[in-house]
């Protein structure tokens, strides 16, 4: 099959040694890729008992088909592993260019098993694999590690894919950082990374990526080319970022503000897209194949970074209760350069600044206090002080002080920018999420506040399970395919299938893709299921199932998980504790 | 506030590339009456260029639109024909997409 760069490589870093083996045609065939490939070798590979920080765990680098093969917005490669944030089978996304480089020096995936004695990283080159000592790289920066490993392989070309001091000190939500200022975000897979002493994975080569169907493939290029240009989600995204849903969130009335307190910042406008354009944008700036641009390079005073996005904007923005777009962007770098969840770091910084006004600690920071916030942001990374507890993540930190309740989480993961109590369906999407309290495992903010592909009304939950089964399913598929999560405004199922067929020559049609999406959430489900997790994790914070909203046109509302979930389960062939049916395992071929 | 027994004013917050055509927020006086029909025959008279970004045809938004009352989608409400009233706020949004 093409579009696969054809060999897998596996690192065992307590042997020391990388073994190289073709990608096996049935595991293509299944799972196509990126989070199929890893989601399927993690949960045969790692016993449900281990302990996510312990050797036993498994980290798998994995890219799909349309990975780099020059397709518009195909760039990403999803890193996947038993997360110590969760406990749950977790992947996280990123873009950039490392995907594409991954598979130019000849790799669909890195398995990565183990733990080395001391600091390593691994060199991918032109179809060989090599782990090379990384002493003199530990306790550096994300920047300063790719440009020691540039210098070092004298190639400016090599692309990086590293943890921070975050990652080394395993902090429960320490991500992993390519060049530069691309995240990995979410799950701590870079605690994993840290686990094991492997510093960085370094990516160069030149091999040829085939395709299947050249003339194919180049008629279906240009017809998702035009889609995304025509439904115009890609002149905003250009010109504000992703920080463009600030205002229409914030004026949705679901914005969470102050630790999900209320769901209205009246200063949204002083971060949000259009003030960011009009002030530290320096210019916009894409991944590998990129014609949408969304990235943001920022620039001012002393400062120069990518982002802030709009989930770490919120974060460290209206749910820290901080107005002040240039601390925001700080924060943000600051998380680049450590390693550290923007979404989960800032959240937790969030809980600790309520339960110290409500004088459940001792601590002096308070929302708005954009200086203590730096600070804090610095000692998560680094462990010190108070750091050290907030670097457990929010539910373990207000457990410990008496009031977990005031943890923001699902299943233990810091919940992103939207009020469930305002938005039904995206409330179902996350408490169901298979990783954890998430968005972009299943993103119903799209029909529900943005009116694509359609406008469903965000107070309502009748017909929301179809359509958030739907959304985890396809989201499934397109993180298994390589291409950006992005594209999912503008393209449907039957796009990704004729881009998959015409790249692999595999003739995949949309409800066979569907199927592969719903193949890899329910292997996740199945797998969670054997860590203890059920129905009893699928929920929100009880101040999103009890507190109603103040303010706005949702005014009143809760989270309503009762009038959705058995449906849910009904519609995935589930029973009612969640558990994939016999049926449906063998539907699957799971059983 | 302006006289309510004949007129009624009504708050309009542009974002993102509306922005190049028409001002960030404005205040807009309305018969008694009005709809959000009406309020664009208002504005479509004082921001050329306006009425397509926001329509496809005389009596259809454009795909990915959104208007907003009191932060209410009006889709859910009465559509072109949702009724203002005095004190309104109106936000208006090109398609947009993020996460």
């Amino acid at each position: 099959m093409d579009g696969y760069a054809g060999k897998m490589a596996y690192a065992d870093l307590s042997a020391g040694t990388v073994t190289i083996k073709p990608t096996p045609p049935e595991l293509k065939k299944l799972y196509i890729g990126g989070r199929g490939f890893g989601i399927r070798l993690l949960t045969d590979m790692v016993d449900p008992k281990i302990e996510p920080l312990s050797e036993k765990n498994v980290l798998v680098y994995a890219a799909g088909p349309l990975t780099g093969t020059g397709i518009p917005l195909g760039s990403r490669y999803e890193v996947s592993t038993v997360s110590p944030l969760t406990g749950t089978a977790m992947s996280a996304n990123s873009g950039g260019v490392f995907g594409w480089k991954m598979k130019k020096a000849g790799f669909d995936a890195i398995v990565i098993t183990g733990k080395s004695k001391k600091p390593v990283y691994l060199l991918l080159d032109n179809g060989k694999a090599e782990l090379r000592d990384a002493a003199h790289l530990w306790g550096k920066t994300t920047g300063q590690t790719t440009d020691a490993l540039e210098e070092e392989l004298k190639d400016k070309s090599v692309r990086v894919s590293c943890i921070g001091p975050a990652g080394e000190k395993l902090v429960l939500f320490a991500c992993i950082i390519n060049e530069r200022t691309r995240a990995a975000g979410r799950g701590g897979v870079g605690a994993v990374m840290g686990s094991k002493n492997l510093k960085a994975i370094a990516a160069r080569g030149d091999l040829p990526l085939k395709v299947a169907d050249e003339a194919q493939l180049a008629l279906v290029k240009e017809r998702v080319k035009k889609k995304i240009e025509e439904n115009g989600i890609d002149k905003a995204l250009h010109n504000f970022g992703t920080a463009v849903l600030v205002n229409i969130i914030n004026e949705n009335y679901v914005l969470p503000t102050r630790n999900f307190q209320t769901a209205h910042f009246p200063d949204a406008e002083n971060v949000s897209g259009e003030t960011m354009a009009k002030t530290i944008l320096k210019r916009p700036k894409g991944c590998y194949a990129c014609i949408v641009q969304c990235g943001r390079v920022c620039e001012f005073d002393d400062e120069k970074g990518e982002g802030p996005e709009y989930e770490p904007i919120w974060a460290f923005g209206p749910d820290c209760g901080i107005n002040d777009l240039k601390m925001v962007a700080r924060a943000n770098n600051i998380c680049n350069e450590y390693g550290l969840d923007a979404i989960s770091a800032p959240a937790t910084i969030a809980c600790l600044m309520e339960m110290a006004e409500k004088g459940y600690i001792k601590h002096p920071i308070r929302f708005g206090d954009a200086k203590g916030m730096l600070k804090l942001v610095e000692q998560i990374a680094k462990r010190e002080e108070i750091g050290d507890e907030l670097a457990e993540g929010s539910f373990r930190f207000a457990t410990k002080y008496g009031h977990p309740e005031l943890s923001m989480s699902s299943k233990k993961q810091e919940l992103p920018a939207y009020d469930p109590r305002g938005i039904q369906g995206y409330g179902l999407a996350t408490a169901t999420s298979v990783r954890g309290g998430d968005h972009v495992y299943g993103y119903m903010i799209s029909p529900e506040i943005l009116g694509a592909p359609e406008k469903l009304d965000p107070f309502v939950t009748t017909g929301k399970a179809q359509w958030v089964k739907t959304f985890q399913d396809l989201t499934s598929a397109i993180d298994a395919s390589g291409m950006c999560l992005f594209t999912s405004f503008a393209l449907g199922p039957e796009d990704y299938a004729d881009l998959l067929s015409a790249t692999t020559g595999m003739k995949i049609t949309a409800a066979e893709l569907l199927k592969v999406g719903e193949r890899i959430w329910n292997l996740q489900k199945l797998y969670n299921i054997k860590r203890g997790f059920g129905r009893k994790d699928d929920t929100l914070p009880a101040r999103l199932l009890n507190e109603p909203l103040k303010e706005g046109a949702p005014a009143g509302q809760v989270w309503r998980r009762e009038e959705m979930l058995d449906e849910y389960y009904t519609l995935r062939g589930w029973d009612r504790e969640g558990t994939p049916t016999k049926e449906k395992q063998k539907e699957l071929g799971l059983a | 506030m302006t006289d309510t027994r004949n007129h009624i004013s009504v708050t309009v917050k542009s974002f993102a590339t509306l922005r190049e055509v028409m001002d960030a927020q404005i205040s807009v006086d309305l018969p008694q009456g009005a709809t959000i029909r009406s309020l664009f025959a208002e504005l479509n008279g004082r921001y050329q260029g306006l009425g397509g970004l926001i329509f496809a045809g005389p009596d259809t938004l454009r795909d990915f639109v959104n208007i907003l009352k009191n932060g209410r989608n009006v889709e859910f409400l009465g559509r072109l024909d949702t009724h203002l009233d005095d004190g309104d706020l109106i936000a208006l949004f090109p398609p947009l997409a993020g996460g």
